[in-house]
């Protein structure tokens, strides 16, 4: 069962690699928080209910709905919808992703050679991803874009930190702090909109270039 | 009366009362006020806990590193809060927007201070986490089109930074094995039989997660932006006290793979680091035309220094806490001498910056001081620490780095001499000027010049024990 869940997982980072659309990647998002959700129920012998609780509330509140809902918001205050604006075509950040994820997996399995902690399937995803969310924010050009990447890395964390959930659940809860700056970090970003001196331009990083030597 | 209340938990409570003060009674008098009253304290506090060392719950405690650093912040923060008396009473933004500073700003305070005190791996990291939230909104105080490019900036860099951090925390965590406490004590007892593989592979996370804190070379960029915007007393704090805590919570966990014996491994990183912030400030300064961002890179210059230092053990650790000291004041000299500059002048281009001793002439000497005191001609504590590090690369037989190390630091040296005294000397075009420089926006640097002579001079013994105790920690 878990298995599936993070081919599930897989594909949708490859997806998100592809695509050209902002809402998807919105879309995207939300189905990786039911993701989580379903494998943490699979979990719920193992861990405290106290825990079980705080990362129910954190995958199928935070992550599925509310992080999600603040996003199409901006994006529909904003009007940008399409044009993710990447500099390498879609296709070739299919090609890498997909390379990172090979040797993602080459990585857990040399790492599942050392010790008997942790489960090398997990470990291999939640490299990739995080390594695929920086790709990302690399490769586009669109600022709305680059929080969408970072909050992909931030999503591989959470899934490397639920890869030794059962020994550490204090981990978990720092995880879940971090996604609480995610939060914050969004409403900064909100507020920067609204009263930025970019108000009426096409915001993408070219814009952000008059600080240089 | 001291001794029967816990003064950790007087540092975390006070914040929160002054700002509900804050808000309750507005006024701008207030403001400065009470960031003042607050730094009084906290001075008062810290040298209490230095001398009766305290702890608060099993998180928090003072001991032999964090200290030093303590202290620091502690001097630093007074220094700073002396000079942003009259800097926020000139400030043109409304009430709200300086209530909202001086919040953010004790806040700031607090969450490094917490930082440098908390005795838990996660804790630190949820610490130096909150210092990057409460400070962002600080740089973009003046709400310009590139002050705000910078807080985007920062925020960005410092939170992915961070993150990468963590990835290396979880990492340090499976190699823990079947001890399950991030508790620092709990990871230095059990440390020998930590699987080296996961800690390994962790090291790198960490570093380059809070080295992006520190401003260390490849993941320097958010550093000369958000310095050059941000308003001068929060860019002495960011140099002065921030860059500090990152390097903190890096020594701490190097703690651990020395205990493990992994310890060439994290040298070499930390020297190959630390030459590399040096290389990329000396390219970087000597074609700096903001002379913000010029101090900046002076910043990552110094940091690559203590890396360096590190990094070589032995006199060359000694000498890396001193530089942090010496680094952490005269850099906050200059950050504040600065300030006066962009008030007198307007601008932050060198060279549109001419005859500053001709339009004010303290303001001229401090900053002229302060060039020699960073650049660490012998009355202050940089050359001290500088000479020391050359005499430990000749015992380690580095020949060929210490001449590269020697060539780095006169370029700079060069790079910096060249703007300062181009902007202190030479004919000032403008004749008459009505700015007003008060004495508050002296005294600062005054006390801290102070403080640098006196340490350079004749290096006190309460300096030397500090030092010592930070040497038998790490």
């Amino acid at each position: 069962m878990i298995g599936f869940l993070l081919i599930l997982f897989v594909i949708s980072m490859l997806f998100a690699s592809t695509t050209g659309r902002l809402e998807a990647y919105v879309k995207i998002f939300s189905i990786q928080g039911i993701i989580f959700f379903l494998i943490i129920l699979t979990y719920y012998s193992h861990i405290p209910l106290l825990d079980f609780l705080l990362l129910l509330i954190e995958t199928l509140l935070v992550k599925t709905v509310v992080i999600p809902v603040i996003l199409i918001k901006v994006i529909r205050k904003n009007n940008i919808y399409r044009e993710v604006e990447p500099y390498i075509p879609n296709f070739f950040s299919l090609v890498i992703s997909v390379i990172i994820f090979v040797f993602g997996f080459i990585l857990a399995y040399l790492a599942g050679q050392y010790t008997q902690d942790i489960r090398p399937f997990y470990f291999g995803i939640s490299i990739s991803t995080i390594v695929v969310g920086l790709f990302i924010i690399m490769s586009r050009k669109k600022i709305i874009t680059h929080i969408m990447g970072y909050m992909f890395l931030e999503n591989g964390i959470f899934l490397l930190s639920l890869s030794v959930a059962r020994e550490m659940p204090l981990i978990v809860n720092l995880g879940i702090l971090l996604d609480i700056f995610i939060g914050v970090f969004l409403l900064v970003i909100i507020y920067n909109h609204i009263n930025s001196t970019f108000a009426r331009e096409k915001i993408n990083i070219d814009s952000l270039s008059c600080l240089k030597d | 009366m001291f001794q029967s209340f816990n003064l950790i938990a007087l540092l975390f409570f006070l914040p929160v009362i002054i700002s509900i003060i804050l808000i309750l009674f507005r006024s701008r008098l207030l403001n400065v006020l009470a960031l003042f009253f607050y730094s009084c304290m906290f001075l008062i506090i810290i040298i209490r806990l230095y001398i009766y060392p305290q702890s608060y719950t099993s998180y928090f405690q003072a001991d032999s590193l964090n200290i030093f650093f303590l202290l620091i912040l502690g001097i630093v923060f007074f220094c700073v809060a002396l000079y942003n008396i009259h800097y926020l009473l000139r400030s043109k933004a409304s009430l709200k927007q300086q209530t909202i500073y001086t919040i953010l700003f004790i806040f700031f305070i607090l969450s490094m201070t917490a930082a440098f005190l908390s005795q838990h791996l996660g804790l630190l990291w949820v610490f130096i986490e909150a210092t990057t939230l409460m400070s962002a909104p600080l740089i973009n105080f003046e709400k310009s089109r590139s002050s705000l490019e910078a807080t985007w900036k920062y925020i960005f860099i410092c939170s992915i930074g961070i993150s990468l951090a963590f990835v290396g925390i979880i990492l340090l965590s499976i190699s823990t094995g079947e001890h399950h406490s991030l508790f620092f004590n709990d990871l230095y007892k059990n440390a020998g039989s930590f699987s080296l593989f996961w800690l390994k592979l962790s090291f790198p996370f960490i570093i380059i997660g809070f080295g992006t804190k520190m401003g260390l070379a490849p993941v320097h960029a958010w550093l000369p932006d958000a310095h050059s915007e941000a308003p001068s007393p929060v860019s002495a704090m960011l140099s002065g006290t921030l860059l500090n805590a990152a390097l903190f919570s890096v020594l701490k966990i190097n703690k651990i793979l020395r205990l493990a014996s992994l310890y060439s491994y994290s040298n070499s990183l930390f020297f190959i680091m630390g030459f590399l912030s040096v290389f990329v400030s000396t390219v970087f300064i000597l074609k700096a035309h903001n002379y913000k961002r010029m101090l900046a890179y002076s910043s990552i210059e110094n940091m690559g220094i203590i890396m360096i230092g590190l990094a070589l053990g032995g006199a060359g650790a000694f000498a890396a806490f001193l530089h942090i000291l010496a680094h952490s004041f005269s850099k906050v000299l200059l950050f504040l001498t600065s300030g006066n500059i962009l008030h007198l002048f307007k601008t932050k281009e060198i060279h549109k910056v001419n005859g500053l001793l001709k339009r004010d002439r303290l303001t001229g000497w401090l900053w002229i001081l302060g060039f020699i005191f960073i650049a660490g001609f012998p009355p202050g504590p940089v050359f001290i620490s500088e000479l020391l590090m050359v005499k430990a690369f000749l015992l380690k037989k580095f020949y060929l780095a210490v001449v590269i190390l020697i060539f780095l630091l006169t370029v700079i040296i060069y790079g910096l001499a060249k703007a300062v005294f181009n902007m202190s000397f030479g004919q000032d075009s403008l004749q008459s000027f009505s700015v007003k420089v008060s004495l508050l926006d002296y005294l600062p640097q005054i006390i801290l010049i102070i403080l640098l002579f006196v340490i350079g001079c004749f290096m006190p013994d309460v300096i030397y024990k500090l030092i010592q105790n930070c040497l038998m920690y790490i």
